[in-house]
Formats: C-alpha cells, structure tokens, sequence
C-alpha cells in the first residue's frame, strides 16, 4: 500500500518558487539582462475613426538616443487580418502599422526606438500626428441596427420557449448589464526580442506559448520552429495575455530594423487602449416556473460590441444552457462593431457576466415565487447536461448548497427586504450557484531522472506557464508523488516554448493538463525502466532501485496525457456556491462586505494552499465587479476615460472582510486519471450575483447593472412587493 | 516625462531665488509627478522644498496650533496634539489616499492637489484648466465626479481634498512666503478659487509663492465632529461627496457649527449661511434636515452628478448627527 507522502499531491506546500518571488530574484520578461539591449515605445492614435494625414518624426529624431521611428511609412509589411471580419484567436496575427486606417481610440500609430527607456518615453511626445478624422461608432444604443449574429455557435435553442413561458405560474423579464472592464495584471505587458538571422527569441509574458508562436510566426511569415518564446514566471494575466497583441510585433519589427535585441514594456495607460478587455454586455432574461417551483422556460439573449475588423464575443448564455433542468431555452448572442478596441477573454469569459445574470434572475423568481433561493436551485437541479445532451462528469452542486448553507448560518436570513438591521446599516444574505467549465488537453512533458548517491532526483520539462497560480508547485507535487520523491528533489522547468508542447495557461486547464503531463512522463519512465528489466508493471519498486537495477544513472522519458473516450461522452464541469452578508449604509448608499464563503466542488484539491488563493483572488475579482470596476467610454471623442488604476477601482482590502473556503473532496475521474478539475475561474463565477442578491436582501433593491456604486443604490427604487 | 532640472534647495531662500516662471516646487510629488509622467504638468525646473525646515506642529498666538508646511500628512494627522484639539482635521486627513501616499504627502502640497478631472488627465483631451481656451470636455460629457456649485462655462472641476474640506470648516489660515522675503497670511477659504475665467488658476498664490504653514485658531469641535466621505471603494479612492461637519454644543444649543463639503465645487465649499443657520438652535433631526435643505437650495447639478444632490442632503444629515451624537 502507498503511504501519503509529505509533499505528494493534495499537501499544502508552499509555493516551490515563493521565496524566489519574494526575494526579487525570480525573473520576469522585462528584467533579463541582455546585452546591447535598445527601448522601443509605442505611440497611441488620439482619435477613434480616421485617416493618418500626416506623420512628423523629425523632432522625435533628432533628440538623443533615438535611433529610429516606425510608422506606416517605414514599417515592414506583414500578413495582415482577412478583409471580412474574422475571429480573434489565440493564434489570429498582430499586425501594426500596416495602413493609414485609425479603428479605435489609442491604436498604435507609431514605435520610437531609443537607446534608453526615457529616451523612447519622451520621444514618443515629440511624434506630430494629423488625421482626417470621421465621426466614430461608439455608442450602442445608435448602433444597434447593425447587430449580427458571430457564428452557429451563437444561438441555442431546446423546446418551445414561448409554450414553456405559458405554462408557467410565474415569470420574469430583465434586462442586466455588465461594463467594459480590464484584466490589467500586475505585471504590465513586456518583452524583450532579439531578432537574428531570420530567427526570433523573445522573453515575453504569453500565457500560451504554443498558440503565441504560431500568431508570431504568422505575422511575420517565418516558420513556427525559428520562433522561441522565454517566460519563467508571468506577474498575472487574467486573460490579457492568452493572445499576442502588437507590442510583440513593434518590438520584433524594431529588433529586425536595428539589428540590436529590443525591449518594450506596455504602459499602464497602453493596458486600457491595447491589451485587450471584457467587453459590455446587455443580457436579457426571461424565465418561467411553475407553482412547485419547476423553471419551465429560460431564456438568456446577449448584446455585446466588438471591433470593427475582429470579432470575439464571451458567451454569457452558456450558462444557461447547462446549470438548471430547464425544458425549454432559448440562447443567442449579438454583436455591434464599434470603434473600440476588439474585446478578449478575461477571467470566466460568458461565466462572469452571464451568471450575474442568470443568478440574479433565478433570485427573482424565487422571490417572486416566495421560496427559499437554495431551495429553489435545488429544485430545478440536473445531473445532465441538457445543453450538450451529455451527462456531468460529476455534479455536487446541491451539496455545495446544503454545506454552504450550513456553515454561512442561513437559516438566520430574513426573506423580507429590509428587516435585518443594526444602527445605520441594513444587513442582507445572498447566495448564487457557480458552474465552470473545467477543460482537459493534450499535455506532454519530458523528464530527467539522476540517481546521485542514493537520493533521486528529477527534472521536468514543459512549456507550460505559470501565472501566479502555482504552476512550479503543483508539477513538483505531481512528479514527487508518481516517482515518490520529496519534492526538494524535484526541479520544475517550464515557460519555453522549446519544452513539450502543452496547452498553456488559461481557460482553467492548466492545472489538470501540467499534472497528467507529468505523471503520464514518470508513469513512462517507471515503465520502461520497468520493461528492461523484465519486471511486471504491478510489482512495487522504489524509482531509485529501478536505476540501479539498470546500471543507469540518468534516464529520460516523455509522455503525452489526453483526454480519454469516457472524458468526451461527458459534460465536465467544476462547481460551486457563494454565500455573501453585506452591510448597506441606510442612506449613503456604500456598503461592506462583510464575509463570504465560497464552497467548491472541483475534483482532487492538488494543494489545497494555491487552491485557497486561487478562490479567494477570484472572489476579489468577484467583488471588483460589483463594487466600482467598469471602465468608462467617452462618448464624444470614444477614448477610455478611466485611464489608471487610481480611477478604475479594484477592490481595495478593507472592502473585503472574511472569506471562508470549503472544497468538498472529490476525485473526478472520467474529467482526467488524476481527478482534478480547474479551479483559476470557478472562483469569480457567480460571485457578482451573490452580492447584488445580498444587497437586495438589505435594502429591497433589485440593482441589475454593475457596478453597484453608491449613486446608484441611492437613486434606485424599492422592489415591488418589497415593505 | 520631458527632461527638466533639479534643485534641492537647502534654505527657504535658495527655493525662493532659484524660482523662474516655469519652475514647480517638489513637495511629496504624490500628485505632481504623476501629473508629469502624464505630460499634464511641463516643468522645466523642479525645486524640492520638502526638506525645508517647516516640520513642527507647535502652538501659536492664536491660542491654537501651526503645523509646518513640509510636516507630511501622516505626521500631522497622527500627531497627539492634533487628534486630540482638532479630530474633525485629524479624521478628515486619514480618510485621504493610501498610507504610503500619506506618508509621502506634504501639508503645503495637499492644498496644491490638482482636479482629477478626467479631461485634465488625458492630454489629447479639451481642457482649459490644462490647456486655457481648448474648451471643456466634461461640460458635454463625463460629469459624474463634477461641481454642482461655483462652475464657470469654462471649467466644472473638483477640487479632490479631504483635509481642505475640514480646514474650510475650521476657519484655518494659510502662510506663504512671497520671492521678496516677507510673508502674507490667506484665509483658508480664500485660498482656492472659483474658475471663473481662469481655471487654469486653483488659488489665489502668486508666482513663486511658498506655503510653510497652516495656522489654525483655538481648538475647535474636539467633542463634537464627524468626516463622512462617500466614495466609491473603502480606501484609496477621491469622494464622490464628502462632509466635514463640527458642532461646539452649550446646554443642548449649537453655539458654533463647522460645515464644509468636497467634491461639489472648484474648492472646498463651505457653507457660511448654513453655520450661521445652525448656531443657537438644537442639535436635531428637523434642523439638520433643514440645514441639508438650505445647503442644496442653490445647487445646480449636470446630467451625470444630478445624484450628488441627493447624496449631499443625506450626507450633510449624517455627518451632522454622527458629529452630535459622538460621546463627547
């Protein structure tokens, strides 16, 4: 029998790389030193629709240390976007500088080149621009003529909607609205690339290097292998850095013109105008239900924007689809080109916002029904998937729910708005059901064992990421727990795009992808070290003796671990719960968040530490969305007018107070052999609703756009029905 | 940032003859270098004055206390003498920035903070505050953070301060140190000014004028004071509206009342009619309402701050109640 090792899979380690990060010695894209190394810094048009008249770079040119100014004139050409509006993918090019067209408020129109930071910096002032200027599309209500539908998997539709919402008792139709907002990660957007002889290596901050090379090699028409991609640790991304945006390609376009490496880091200001965001949306709800509380009917009709040359939407109604036993739905999705920035994903894309939606909407109607909200969600539970005809993998919803419920304390929740008072404040509950995806892909690894003295140790290679998530560890875990090793003799290398190929990070795969990687690498090694020897696969040997068994003292093995048949017959899926009380001033319209306890059900719990901080920074993320986060469009001239972090409001600490974080132990093994699950998103999921649905519980205001600021709360009305 | 010099100037008379008409004194930075890095503010010379000897808080004739224009905002606001004589200052100043900018900021530099106007931010933006005569892009636009008194058609700003509100209600006075060597004595509330015509100008300093003390007259409203600052996150956010409210009460009569708002005017917006209004009555609610009313009467917001009148009444209620109702 295998006893659990100290710091096998399922312990609560530290992070491997902490102290590293902590100490400043952990690198990231920016800070490699390279030698002869140049800054190049973009330039951002100042106008939202046009034409470039005009470029004069020759004061810029003349200042010291400028060495050269890129523009439509002078730069390169590149495979540009298709002429019809095409997808924004992670693999879609980046060209820049390519014509004369302005499409949105802040493109890039220019890239100095200096020899230092400051040089480049102040240079960039110096560019003079004029436009033929055209009036911009920016708002949506005028543009609302020109909705289409992106594509078959916009729309989705099961039974007889309009039948269903006749049979029902009870119905609602809203409309909720979420805004613009921005990933904006620690760290800013940065590279530094050296272009030679045709080749190209860059440090660069890309969540997904596979996909990050392919955009690259694209752009610039050179083969994919001539690419590498160098990204140790990334300083968060949230999204924003899944796609390649086009500071990569000013700052390889610079290094080919030079002939010198270049380094370019995006400014804070450029991580509203120019790495992407989540994008608007307008979501009407209508549901049904019977007297029983059976839903009858769901409906969940999307309106977003995008650019006018790109296209992506995040899919609110998914949601919809999957979470509740719902015989008749109807989902669809509509987009207006605008010009704006092309939208991308960020933290849940479709997941965030549509279950604010969906999750206020069902609080509706068990409101309008006067049932309990769980009681109501449990009522309308599912083991199937009714969206993709499938069923779940696992489902423990219901038991996210009942637990949640028990250690949230909600049976002292008042049903009636308004009654829970002390002093000044109206105190409210509010909970929500979360769903997210939890994906699995082809991963492959490389391993290298080296027996020294007795003690094995082993070294593992991927061009996985790590995020800020807790990549380093989780592999560690993994090999030390399949070679059974301490986890000191276990050295993780990942962020090279020269390592075997994974799925990168994002879309709440990582995790279960990296660790099969790498237990599929040592289950190789084991075997084939195994086979020489002619011992059967079953009989227990300790990895070390193996090698000696062998004459070996280094060994080296890949593997490639991918979903299984069962895996595609099934939905899979992580989920979870969230329980919010908050606080409203009776008057002023601010409020605390006073605590929250997020319950999860999200197969085998790799570390239960990481784990903790991956929900608990989404649930702040969660809470952003509710308490100021939005990022405002002018509507005159269609620029951002949040345009920092001291006016883009993320939660500060004080908004939040205690959060409590139960997983439910769970091992999933149709998701993957390991039985884990994502969790980087499930955490954001829903928690939005869980808020506005305690505020609804204090005050007896129904507040379907977010934010919730304190203007709002005031000039907002009672609900009917409400005292 | 576009090159510029540096000066550290080692005496009041280095910074004050080193002065040319583009030069900035450096205080904190907390704002100014921000407003650089954002091309908002072009100096070509920066003299920094935050060594200068104006680091005490002591007492002065007046019977109250003078605190040092380069003392930083942490430093006075934690200071005993000051939470104990002035709390409504105290609290006020605390309820401001983070920290780390606190402990950064200068007293003098706090009174110099320029409008978080978006429009004055964003330099492909009209502003006139930034750029005289390129218009203003929040009266057609985005006007939620802006006045609703004492605008011009040429400016609609905030002025972003929590400690000006509190030194409004106060009565406080500000020294400066003139480029000839002598001295002249504001009165806080004419310190800042309307926009006017000029909203390029914040206050009523001449060139080179250097800020090196705030006088503040007998203690004031230490039993009776509240600070309520409605914002948009807990900390580390500009009010939306904000009150500093003081009461003095006698045998439950208000003999003297303090109030003053932020967020609703080109300067700390003090309400002269409403104190006098309050003195010699009783500390309650019909009064207070009627205090809130009377404050309003004349508020004239836009289409994005029409809120601000309402939440200002509710404000004006609140931190008047909190401030009577604190145990003394």
């Amino acid at each position: 029998m295998k006893t659990i090792k100290a710091s096998g899979i399922g312990n609560p380690i530290d992070r491997i790389e902490g102290h590293l990060k902590v100490t400043g010695k952990a690198k990231y894209a920016s800070e490699f030193p390279v030698e002869n190394m140049v800054y190049a810094q973009g330039v951002n048009s100042t106008i939202a629709k046009g034409k470039i008249t005009s470029i004069d770079t020759s004061e810029a040119e003349k200042l010291d240390g400028v060495l050269a100014v890129i523009t439509y004139k002078n730069a390169e050409k590149l495979k540009n976007y298709p002429k019809d509006m095409t997808n924004f993918s992670l693999t879609t090019v980046a060209p820049v500088f390519q014509d004369r067209q302005v499409h949105y408020y802040g493109q890039y129109i220019a890239c100095v080149i200096a020899e230092t930071f400051e040089q480049a910096q102040y240079a960039c002032r110096l560019v003079k621009v004029t436009y033929e200027e055209e009036s911009p599309d920016i708002h949506l209500d005028k543009n609302r003529g020109k909705a289409y539908k992106p594509g078959d998997s916009a729309d989705f539709s099961r039974g007889d909607m309009d039948a269903g919402m006749r049979e029902a008792d009870v119905t609602l139709e809203q409309t909720y609205t979420t805004p613009i907002e921005h990933q904006q990660p620690m760290e800013l957007h940065a590279a530094i690339v050296n272009w030679n002889d045709g080749k190209v290596k860059m440090y660069a901050n890309q969540q997904i290097l596979n996909q990050a090379t392919t955009s690259i090699s694209e752009t610039f028409g050179i083969p994919k292998e001539d690419v590498q991609i160098i990204t140790p640790y990334i300083g968060g991304g949230f999204g924003s850095k899944l796609n390649v945006y086009k500071h990569i390609t000013m700052a390889t376009m610079a290094s080919k013109m030079i002939g010198r490496p270049v380094q370019i880091t995006v400014t804070r200001h450029q991580m509203f105008t120019n790495t992407g965001m989540r994008q608007f949306d307008e979501q009407e709800m209508r549901l049904g239900a019977i007297k029983d509380g059976s839903l009858t009917a769901l409906a969940h009709h999307t309106t977003s924007h995008t650019a006018k040359n790109l296209q992506y939407f995040e899919a609110c109604g998914n949601v919809s689809k999957m979470l509740y036993k719902t015989p008749n739905n109807a989902v669809t999705h509509r987009l207006i080109p605008l010009n704006i920035q092309c939208p991308s994903s960020m933290r849940a894309p479709g997941e965030a916002t549509g279950s604010f939606a969906l999750e206020s909407a069902i609080d509706e109607l068990a409101w309008k029904l006067k049932m309990d909200p769980i009681d109501f969600r449990i009522k309308n539970d599912t083991q199937v998937d009714m969206g993709a005809d499938k069923p779940f993998s696992s489902r423990l919803l219901v038991e996210c729910l009942r637990i949640g419920a028990d250690k949230f304390g909600w049976e002292n929740r008042k049903m009636q708005p308004g009654t829970n008072k002390k002093g000044n404040w109206l105190i409210g509950y509010g909970v929500s059901a979360a769903s997210r995806r939890a994906p699995y892909m082809k991963t492959s690894a490389k391993i290298v064992l080296e027996l020294n003295e007795a003690a094995l140790n082993a070294n593992i290679k991927m061009d996985a990421t790590d995020i800020g998530t807790g990549t380093y560890t989780i592999v560690a875990q993994t090999v030390s727990e399949y070679l059974g090793i301490p986890v000191e003799n276990v050295k993780v290398e990942i962020g090279d795009s020269e390592f075997p190929v994974t799925p990168g990070s994002g879309g709440s795969w990582g995790a279960a992808s990296y660790c099969n990687g790498a237990r599929k690498a040592c289950e190789n090694a084991i075997a084939e070290l195994k086979k020489k020897q002619n011992i059967t696969e079953s009989e227990e040997i300790e990895v070390a003796e193996l090698l000696q068994q062998n004459n070996l003292t280094t060994f080296e093995a890949e593997g490639t671990a991918e979903p299984s048949e069962e895996y595609k017959k099934h939905s899979v899926f992580s989920f979870g719960a969230n329980f919010t009380e908050v606080w409203v001033d009776k008057d002023t319209g601010m409020y605390r968040i006073k605590r929250m306890v997020n319950v999860g059900s999200a197969g085998k719990i790799l570390n239960p530490k990481t784990a903790y901080g991956q929900i608990i920074g989404g649930l702040t993320m969660g809470a952003g969305m509710v308490i100021a986060e939005r990022t405002q469009v002018e509507p005159n001239y269609g620029n951002f007018i949040t345009r920092t972090l001291a006016d883009y409001h993320v939660p500060v600490n004080l908004d939040l107070a205690n959060i409590d974080v139960v997983f439910l132990p769970e091992e999933d093994k149709i998701a993957n052999e390991m039985g884990v699950k994502g969790i980087g998103e499930l955490g954001i999921t829903s928690v939005a609703a869980s808020i506005a649905n305690a505020i609804f519980n204090a005050t007896g205001k129904r507040m379907r756009d977010l934010p919730i600021t304190p203007e709002k709360l005031i000039e907002a009305g009672l609900e009917p029905g409400v005292a | 940032m576009r090159p510029f010099s540096y000066t550290n100037a080692k005496n009041k008379e280095q910074a004050l003859q080193n002065f040319t008409k583009t030069s900035h004194y450096l205080g904190g930075g907390t704002n100014l270098v921000d407003l650089m890095k954002e091309d908002v503010e072009r100096p070509d010379q920066l003299i920094e004055v935050a060594s200068l000897d104006y680091k005490q808080i002591s007492k002065n004739n007046e019977g109250g206390y003078t605190l040092g224009g380069m003392l930083s905002n942490s430093e006075t606001a934690n200071h005993p003498d000051i939470r104990q004589n002035y709390p409504l200052l105290s609290m006020a100043m605390l309820s401001a920035a983070t920290a780390q900018i606190r402990n950064m900021a200068t007293n003098a530099g706090n009174l110099l903070q320029r409008t978080r106007c978006p429009y004055f931010f964003e330099t492909s933006m009209p502003c006139n505050k930034r750029e005289p005569g390129s218009g203003c892009g929040a009266k057609d636009g985005m006007n939620a953070l802006h006045a609703i008194f004492g605008y011009s058609e040429k400016c609609i700003a905030t002025h972003p301060s929590d400690m000006c509100v509190a030194l409004a209600a106060m009565d406080a006075k500000v020294e400066v140190q003139k480029t000839d060597g002598s001295s002249r004595t504001i009165d806080f509330t004419d310190f800042h000014r309307l926009p006017g015509n000029q909203p390029e100008k914040d206050n009523t300093l001449e060139p080179g004028e250097l800020i090196t003390a705030i006088h503040l007259d007998e203690p004031k409203f230490s039993d009776h004071y509240y600070y309520l600052k409605i914002r948009e996150r807990s900390s580390y956010a500009f009010a939306l509206v904000s009150v500093a409210a003081g009461l003095q009460i006698k045998s439950g009569v208000i003999t003297k009342a303090g109030l003053a708002m932020g967020g609703v005017a080109h300067k700390p917006w003090k309400f002269t009619d409403v104190e006098k209004y309050l003195e010699g009555k009783k500390p309650n609610k019909v009064n207070f309402k009627a205090a809130a009313e009377m404050a309003m009467q004349d508020a004239k917001p836009f289409e994005g701050n029409k809120y601000k009148v309402e939440m200002a009444k509710k404000a004006i209620i609140r931190a008047l109640t909190q401030a009577f109702e604190r145990e003394a």
